[in-house]
C-alpha cells in the first residue's frame, strides 16, 4: 500500500480511530493493533512474504533471547544465527542473479564460459531496511546495550510498524522498542505536527519528486539525445526527484507514527544545503549512516586508528552503502566516488567542521558557504548519475556527453518550455526548505507565528498545489525497490 | 484531546476546501494552460459537444436516439434518415464516450427524450479506455449536476475532481453562456441533430500491427448496467458496431470475441461485415468515416432495422 494511494487515505483514518478507541484498554491491544494492521499494510502489496518477515521476527525474538541467557561463545552463535539468517535472506532475494551474474561475466573475461541459471526472483518489499532494524536488535542485545523482550507482540510490532516499514527510517531498538512499553495518551499536538510533516512529504513527494521524474526519467532514457547542458539539469531533477521521494517518504512516515504517539528518528536534514560531503553524509539518510557507523565503522576501529586503515574504513562503508542500494555495479561506484569526495576532507581533519547551520551574518562567510553549497550539490549530482543510470557505461557516456563544451549552450528547447512551471515549483520548495533548516521539518514552525486563518491558508495553497501538480500515474517511491 | 483535534481537522479540512476552490478558479481563469496540470476544462473543443449539447436542451423529443463515441456522432446523419421518414432524430455521442459517460447521458435526457428506440453504438475501444477524457469533455460542454458528481466516484481522478468544481463555478457564473461555437471549424461541420460530417476528406492507408480488443470490467458492467435500465424501461435499442477500415478491423485478432459478448446483450449488427467499404475513399482516418462512408453505412442501416421491423 502507497503512501499516496486511495487505499491509504482510507486506512490511515480506520487505523486511527481503533487505535485510540483502544487506548482506555491495555497497552498489549493497543500493540496488536499495530502489529495485524501493519500486516495487512504489508499484505496489501504481497501477502506470501508476510511469513518472510513472521520468520525473521521470530528468529530475532528467540535469538535475542537465548543470546541474553547464554555465556561465552554461545551468545556469539546465536548472534551468528540472527546474522546469517538476516542476511541470508537478503542475499538471496537481493544479491543472488547479481553474484550469478557476475560469475558468469567474470569467467566469460577470463575465456571460460559458465552455465548457471539465475532465477526469477522477485524482492519483498522493505527486506533491506526491516532485516538492519531486526539486526540492530539483537547486536545491541549481545552488546548489552538492551535486555530482550518477552512480549513477542510489542517486537513483532516493532519490526513491523507500517509507517516505517518499507522504506525506513531503520530504528534502532534502543529508540522505538521501548514505545511499546509505554502508555501512549493522544496527545493533540503530537497528531497536529504529525499531519503537518506528512503535508509536507506529500508535497515533497507527489509534486517535486514525481514532476522531476517525468524529465529524468526523459532525459536519462534518451541520454544520447541531448546536449551537455540538457544532461546537466537532467541530473539535478534526478538530484531532487530523489531527495523529494526518499525524504518525503520519511515525512510522511515519521508524521504518520507521530498520529500514534510515536517519535521515529531523523532521516534527513536538509542535505542539499550541505557545505561539503562530509555534512553531506550527516543529513542524507541518517538511519542508514548511523546504523553503518555503528555497526560496521566503529566495529572496524572507527576513526582511532592510523590514517591509511581509516581511509579504507571509509571505503568499506561507502562501498557496503552503495551494494546495499541495489545489486547493481552502479551503485558501488557510487558508493566509492562519494569515498572519493569524502576521503580528503578526511585527510585533511575537516570532516567535522560543518556541524550545523549557525552562520555568522557576514556576507563574505555568506557568499562561500553559498560557493561550497553550489559546489557540493554538483558532486553529490554528479554522483547521482551513477545511481541513477542502467549501468557504468550508461553513467560514463552520460558524464562524457555532458562535460563537454555543449555543458554551457542553451537547454532543450522542448525541455525548457515543459519544465517551466517545475523550476518555479522547485525554486519554492528550496526558499520553504531554506526558510524552515534550522527545524525537524521545513514546516515544522514555519507560520506558527501567523494568524491562523493566513496560516491555515498557507497549508491550504500546499494542498491545492498537490492537487494541482501531482502526477496522475501513480509512482512507487524509489527506495521501495532497496 | 481527541474531540478538538477531530473539531479543528474538519473545520481545517473545510477552509482548505475553500482556499483550494478559489485557487483553482483564479488558475482557471487568469493562468495560462501550462499552470493548470491537472485542470482539463476545454468548452468549444473538438466535436462540437458545445453545441450538441445545447441544442439537446431544446429538443422536446426523439424516438430514434443516438448513443456512443465519435464513431456515432461522425457515423449516423439525422438527414439521411430524414429522407426515409425519420424526422426526430437526436444524436447524442461525444468524444471517446465510454458507458461510463453513456450512463450519465441517459440519465439527464432519456426521459426528456423518450425515444422509441436506441442505437447504441458500441465501438470495441469504449470498453477498455478508461473514459476520463470524455467524462472532461462532458464536464466542460453539458451542465454539472450530481450526474457529474458521481464521476468523480467512478475515476477517483484528480482531473476529474478539479474540472468538475470549476465547470460548477462556470456553470453557477453562467460564464459559459457568452461562449459560442462555430459550426464550421477544423474541416468539421454541425449538422442539426449532434451530428458532425466530414465532407472532403480521405484516407491514406497505413499497415497495422497485430492487436486485441481489452474489455475492463468496470465499463462492462456500467453496459451491463445501461442494457438492463433500458430492458427494466421497456425501451428497444440495438447495438451497433460502426465501421472502422478493414485494415485496421482485421488487425485485431479477437473480434469473434468482441460480436459474441455484444450478441450475448442484445440484437447486435457489426457494420464492418455488413457493408463493403473503401479504406481511402470512405475514411478520413482509420476508424472513422466520412460523409461517403456514412452514406453507404446509413442506407443499409436503415434497410436492416426497418427489415427486423425495428423502426
Amino acid at each position: 500500500m502507497l503512501f499516496n494511494s486511495l487505499e491509504f487515505t482510507i486506512f490511515l483514518p480506520v487505523v486511527f480511530t481503533i487505535y485510540w478507541v483502544l487506548q482506555k484498554s491495555k497497552l498489549k491491544y493497543q500493540n496488536f493493533w499495530i502489529l495485524a494492521s501493519s500486516y495487512f499494510f504489508y499484505g496489501w502489496w504481497d501477502w506470501r512474504f508476510l511469513g518472510l518477515i513472521l520468520f525473521s521476527t521470530l528468529v530475532d525474538y528467540f535469538a535475542a533471547k537465548s543470546i541474553s541467557s547464554s555465556n561465552g561463545n554461545n551468545r556469539k552463535l546465536y548472534l551468528w544465527l540472527s546474522i546469517c539468517v538476516n542476511l541470508g535472506f537478503l542475499g538471496f532475494f537481493k544479491y543472488f542473479n547479481f553474484f550469478i551474474d557476475s560469475l558468469k561475466n567474470s569467467v566469460l573475461f577470463f575465456g571460460g564460459e559458465l552455465d548457471v541459471a539465475t532465477l526469477e526472483i522477485v524482492l519483498p518489499v522493505g527486506i533491506s531496511f526491516y532485516t538492519f532494524q531486526t539486526l540492530s536488535y539483537t547486536i545491541d542485545v549481545y552488546r548489552g546495550k538492551i535486555k530482550p523482550t518477552d512480549d513477542f507482540i510489542a517486537f513483532a510490532a516493532f519490526v513491523s510498524f507500517f509507517p516505517q516499514l518499507v522504506a525506513g527510517p531503520i530504528e534502532r531498538a534502543s529508540n522505538l522498542l521501548p514505545q511499546f512499553f509505554t502508555k501512549r495518551t493522544f496527545s493533540y499536538s503530537l497528531a497536529i505536527d504529525g499531519l503537518r510533516q506528512i503535508l509536507w512529504g506529500l508535497f515533497k513527494k507527489m509534486v517535486i519528486a514525481d514532476n522531476c521524474a517525468t524529465f529524468a526519467n526523459l532525459i536519462f532514457n534518451n541520454s544520447d539525445d541531448y546536449s551537455g547542458s540538457t544532461l546537466f539539469v537532467g541530473a539535478m531533477f534526478f538530484a531532487f526527484q530523489i531527495y523529494g521521494d526518499f525524504s518525503g517518504y520519511s515525512d510522511i512516515a515519521i508524521g504518520t507514527a507521530r498520529l500514534f504517539g510515536f517519535n521515529l528518528m531523523k532521516n534527513f536534514a536538509f542535505p542539499y544545503f550541505s557545505r561539503d560531503i562530509a555534512e553531506f553524509w550527516r543529513r542524507w539518510h541518517i538511519s542508514l549512516s548511523t546504523w553503518f557507523r555503528d555497526y560496521l565503522y566503529i566495529p572496524l576501529g572507527g576513526s582511532k586508528v592510523g590514517s591509511i586503515t581509516k581511509i579504507r574504513n571509509v571505503f568499506i562503508i561507502f562501498i557496503v552503502s552503495g551494494f546495499w542500494h541495489g545489486a547493481n555495479w552502479t551503485f558501488i561506484v557510487w558508493g566509492a566516488l562519494n569515498a572519493l569526495f569524502f576521503i580528503p576532507l578526511l585527510v585533511l581533519n575537516r570532516n567535522r567542521k560543518n556541524l550545523d547551520f549557525d552562520e555568522h551574518q557576514n556576507v563574505w562567510i555568506y557568499l562561500k558557504n553559498l560557493f561550497n553549497r553550489v559546489l557540493t550539490f554538483i558532486l553529490v549530482t554528479i554522483a547521482w548519475v551513477f545511481f541513477r543510470a542502467e549501468s557504468i557505461d550508461h553513467a560514463l557516456n552520460y558524464l562524457k556527453s555532458m562535460f563537454t563544451k555543449a555543458l554551457f549552450t542553451s537547454l532543450d528547447s522542448k525541455i525548457l518550455e515543459d519544465s517551466t512551471v517545475l523550476f518555479y515549483l522547485i525554486s519554492i520548495f528550496i526558499l520553504l526548505e531554506w526558510v524552515g533548516r534550522k527545524n525537524e521539518y521545513a514546516l515544522e514552525k514555519l507560520g506558527m507565528s501567523w494568524p491562523m486563518l493566513i496560516r491555515w491558508s498557507f497549508y491550504g495553497l500546499i494542498i491545492f498545489s498537490i492537487g494541482m501538480f501531482m502526477v496522475t500515474e501513480e509512482t512507487p517511491f524509489i527506495y521501495f525497490q532497496f | 484531546m481527541m474531540g478538538r483535534f477531530i473539531l479543528k481537522l474538519t473545520a481545517f479540512l473545510f477552509f482548505s476546501f475553500i482556499i483550494y476552490t478559489l485557487t483553482l478558479i483564479l488558475f482557471g481563469e487568469y493562468l495560462p494552460s501550462e499552470w493548470n496540470n491537472n485542470l482539463n476544462y476545454k468548452t468549444a473543443s473538438g466535436g462540437h459537444a458545445l453545441t450538441r449539447f445545447r441544442e439537446v436542451k431544446t429538443v422536446k423529443s426523439a424516438d430514434v436516439l443516438i448513443v456512443g463515441s465519435s464513431h456515432a456522432y461522425r457515423g449516423f446523419d439525422p438527414r439521411i434518415f430524414s429522407e426515409y421518414g425519420y424526422n426526430s432524430f437526436f444524436n447524442l455521442g461525444s468524444s471517446s464516450q465510454t458507458h461510463l459517460q453513456t450512463e450519465v447521458l441517459l440519465e439527464r435526457y432519456l426521459k426528456k427524450l423518450n425515444p422509441k428506440l436506441i442505437i447504441y453504438e458500441v465501438y470495441p475501444g469504449t470498453f477498455k479506455a478508461d473514459g476520463i477524457e470524455s467524462s472532461l469533455d462532458i464536464i466542460a460542454n453539458d451542465k454539472n449536476d450530481f450526474e457529474s458528481f458521481k464521476l468523480i466516484f467512478k475515476h477517483k481522478h484528480i482531473k476529474i475532481v478539479n474540472s468538475f468544481i470549476y465547470g460548477l463555478y462556470r456553470d453557477i457564473s453562467g460564464l459559459n453562456k457568452g461562449i459560442k461555437e462555430s459550426k464550421r471549424k477544423k474541416g468539421d461541420e454541425y449538422i442539426d441533430g449532434g451530428y458532425v460530417q466530414k465532407k472532403n476528406k480521405t484516407f491514406r492507408n497505413v499497415s497495422n500491427s497485430k492487436k486485441w480488443w481489452k474489455v475492463r470490467d468496470q465499463q462492462l458492467d456500467a453496459f451491463d448496467g445501461i442494457i438492463k435500465s433500458l430492458k427494466d424501461m421497456n425501451i428497444k435499442f440495438v447495438l451497433v458496431q460502426a465501421p472502422i477500415t478493414s485494415s485496421f478491423y482485421q488487425a485485431h485478432q479477437n473480434n469473434d470475441y468482441f460480436d459474441s459478448l455484444m450478441d450475448s446483450r442484445g440484437t447486435y449488427f457489426n457494420f464492418n461485415k455488413l457493408v463493403e467499404l473503401n479504406d481511402s475513399i470512405h475514411f478520413y482516418d482509420r476508424h472513422h468515416l466520412n460523409q461517403a462512408g456514412v452514406n453507404i453505412f446509413n442506407k443499409k442501416l436503415i434497410q436492416i432495422l426497418k427489415e427486423k421491423d425495428m423502426i
